[in-house]
């Protein structure tokens, strides 16, 4: 047996089976188990996501939440939150937040987006621009608590944590950005010139349609990312709460609070879901048409 | 020079198309150099050459898409255009990748020059239906671009860059991507669209074919510098170099040196034998200057056993390819190989022992090295 093992792998790797191999990696290939297996699995996936994220929203609706049992149905935790001002100051701070970041890195990351794809060596630029990707949340909220605050003296605020959401979102918002600059045809421009238009009018005409999906792409993540981001606030807050802050305080403090994070968490996500579901429309349906 | 001048600044009887002494560098490649060329009001103006031979650089130039690192003048309708943006200038270009607005419908990419000129919406339109009209696409005004086949979208480019009326319209390899039969379906059409319009075009091909049907005048380009320029007939028939008769398609070119001349008529060696043609160089020919002696495949007879046929070299018959309308022979003669082409599917070539041709089919002319150094 062990023998007849040893040959048979001696001669895989003389080749002499080689024929074999070939066909035994053709067969694996053309299984057709895999389409089910793919298909499971992504269903397991988006169970995985989406159960969770129902059941949060049932049990906000649960007298008791943390017991883990629907019934009785009570409307309570969302009166409770209506009557609670506690959380109106994050959530307005974090809204305006994320609209002023998302506005910056749409127009920051078209600018940088349309530009490298210009240059004649992009690749310096591109992995400066893109690395802060790849930089650990807590590393860079340290390094930016560190220089801003230890170094040069100043005092944390809504500023500090702008710049840390910029940082943070800034190069996803390129990404997208770059997708879709990468792939366009700059002769469309020269054909612009030609037919008569500005440099204005050639871009408002012909790149900004063109690049749209990104753009607003950019500045959709930009305004998620910014909404959600916790880890960097945490350093750079100063005395400011965002709204993951004070859910992460007030879900961290067991404290009575616990059923209107519930409550609190399902109107988030009531608003967030849609808005993420517009954004795909946005990159990929609209995308396909226009190409 | 002071008439020239006159007739431009009242900017009626001058030339549509004035370039004179442009050089454009890319570093260290000098793509265009010190080219000058003229273009009649309705001209169908040929630029011809291989790829590399500065021809769609020099197109770039004129509809201001390059800025040419030197430069004399360039006018345009009489108008000085040299700092002119290519927004501005009144010409524009079919381009051999047509670069239509992916985002926008038929309709809306021929109406876009209007609507960057400020065409109201209705003339716009009207216009732009119009200009689809014309090139045979009138039903296609609501559809998306990518809806088309290559040839409507080179019938789009057309429209899109001939609805805005320009003085001069620049076409650049328009019909390259398409495939044989639509390139002979479009050249027709674009030769009737020029004389419809009465537009001057200013045509970029590598196809000498091409150049040859539609133009009225030919530029031979080749690395960055005019080789040739005349009617089509002249370089057909009269290439003043060995480069040129090579790219109008001659398939005989024979090496031998220049006997005597009259200016005209020169006799050459060739070997063993004396050959005469008409001298079609730049310069006068002299003795014993190395010369290349250019016929035509069509023009090239067979005659058998003895004879008084001019221009007579014994051969063996070689290969055969069979073209469909013809037949392309090869013989063997002891100055090189000799194409000839058999129209008759039955000629049998077994008594034939010698080629000949007609004084007046055989073109001379200067071989390369000679050529070059006038130039």
């Amino acid at each position: 047996m062990t023998d007849q093992a040893s040959q048979f792998v001696s001669a895989t790797i003389h080749g002499q089976m080689g024929q074999e191999r070939v066909l035994f990696w053709r067969h694996i290939v053309s299984w057709g188990g895999w389409t089910q297996i793919a298909k499971w699995a992504g269903l397991i996936v988006i169970l995985l996501t989406y159960i969770p994220l129902v059941w949060l929203a049932v049990m906000s609706f649960s007298e008791r939440p943390l017991s883990g049992m629907p019934y009785p149905i009570t409307i309570e935790h969302y009166a409770a939150l209506m009557a609670d001002k506690a959380w109106r100051e994050p959530l307005l701070e974090s809204v305006i937040m994320g609209l002023i970041v998302g506005a910056v890195c749409m127009v920051v990351a078209t600018a940088v987006g349309r530009a490298i794809p210009r240059m004649i060596r992009p690749g310096g630029v591109l992995l400066l621009a893109l690395s802060p990707l790849f930089v650990p949340a807590l590393t860079m909220g340290a390094a930016l608590f560190i220089f801003l605050r230890e170094y040069l003296d100043l005092r944390l605020g809504l500023w500090s944590i702008f710049i840390a959401h910029i940082v943070w979102a800034l190069p996803f918002s390129l990404l997208l950005v770059l997708v879709i600059a990468t792939r366009f045809d700059l002769r469309l421009l020269e054909a612009a010139s030609d037919l008569g238009a500005s440099t204005w009018r050639r871009f408002w005409d012909i790149e900004f349609p063109i690049l749209r999906p990104g753009i607003i792409g950019a500045g959709l993540f930009g305004f998620l990312l910014s909404f959600n981001e916790l880890l960097r606030s945490i350093f750079l807050r100063g005395s400011e709460t965002t709204m993951p802050l004070y859910n992460w305080t007030m879900a961290a403090s067991h404290q009575s609070q616990v059923p209107i994070i519930f409550a609190l968490a399902t109107v988030i996500l009531a608003i967030t879901l849609p808005l993420m579901a517009v954004f795909f429309w946005l990159l990929f349906a609209r995308l396909d048409r226009s190409t | 020079m002071t008439e020239q001048n006159n007739a431009d600044s009242f900017g009626s009887s001058g030339p549509i198309l004035e370039i004179r002494d442009v050089t454009h560098r890319f570093g260290e490649v000098v793509a265009v150099d010190n080219i000058s060329i003229q273009a009649q009001q309705g001209e169908f103006l040929t630029i011809l050459g291989e790829s590399g031979s500065g021809k769609t650089t020099l197109l770039r130039v004129i509809s201001g898409l390059e800025t040419p690192s030197t430069l004399g003048a360039l006018r345009i309708a009489g108008e000085d255009v040299s700092n002119t943006p290519a927004s501005d200038r009144n010409c524009t270009t079919v381009f051999q990748h047509y670069a239509l607005f992916p985002h926008m419908a038929v309709g809306e990419n021929v109406a876009y020059g209007l609507k960057v000129r400020g065409v109201p919406l209705g003339e716009r339109e009207e216009r732009s239906r119009d200009a689809l009209e014309l090139v045979r696409l009138g039903d296609k005004y609501d559809r998306r671009v990518h809806q088309l086949s290559g040839g409507e979208r080179q019938r789009v480019a057309l429209a899109r860059a001939l609805v805005t009326r320009p003085a001069i319209l620049l076409l650049d390899e328009p019909l390259g991507a398409l495939d044989e039969k639509l390139r002979l379906d479009m050249q027709v059409e674009l030769l009737e669209l020029h004389s419809k319009l009465g537009m001057t075009f200013v045509y970029i091909t590598h196809s000498q074919e091409e150049a040859l049907t539609m133009s009225d005048r030919v530029i031979l380009m080749r690395q960055g510098q005019i080789v040739q320029e005349g009617p089509p007939r002249d370089l057909f028939d009269r290439p003043a170099s060995r480069f040129v008769a090579d790219f109008m398609g001659v398939e005989n070119l024979l090496n031998g040196v220049v006997l005597e001349s009259n200016g005209e008529i020169t006799t050459v060696r060739m070997g063993e034998h004396t050959v005469k043609g008409r001298w079609s160089g730049k310069t006068t020919p002299v003795p014993d200057q190395p010369i290349c002696v250019c016929v035509r495949a069509e023009r090239v007879k067979f005659a058998e056993g003895s004879g008084d046929e001019p221009n007579r070299i014994s051969c063996k018959p070689g290969a055969t390819i069979y073209k469909g309308k013809y037949l392309d022979q090869t013989l063997e003669t002891d100055v090189g190989m000799v194409n000839a082409r058999i129209w008759d599917g039955d000629f049998s070539l077994d008594t034939v022992s010698h080629v000949w041709w007609h004084e007046n089919d055989c073109v001379i002319v200067p071989s390369d090295k000679s050529s070059e150094s006038v130039n």
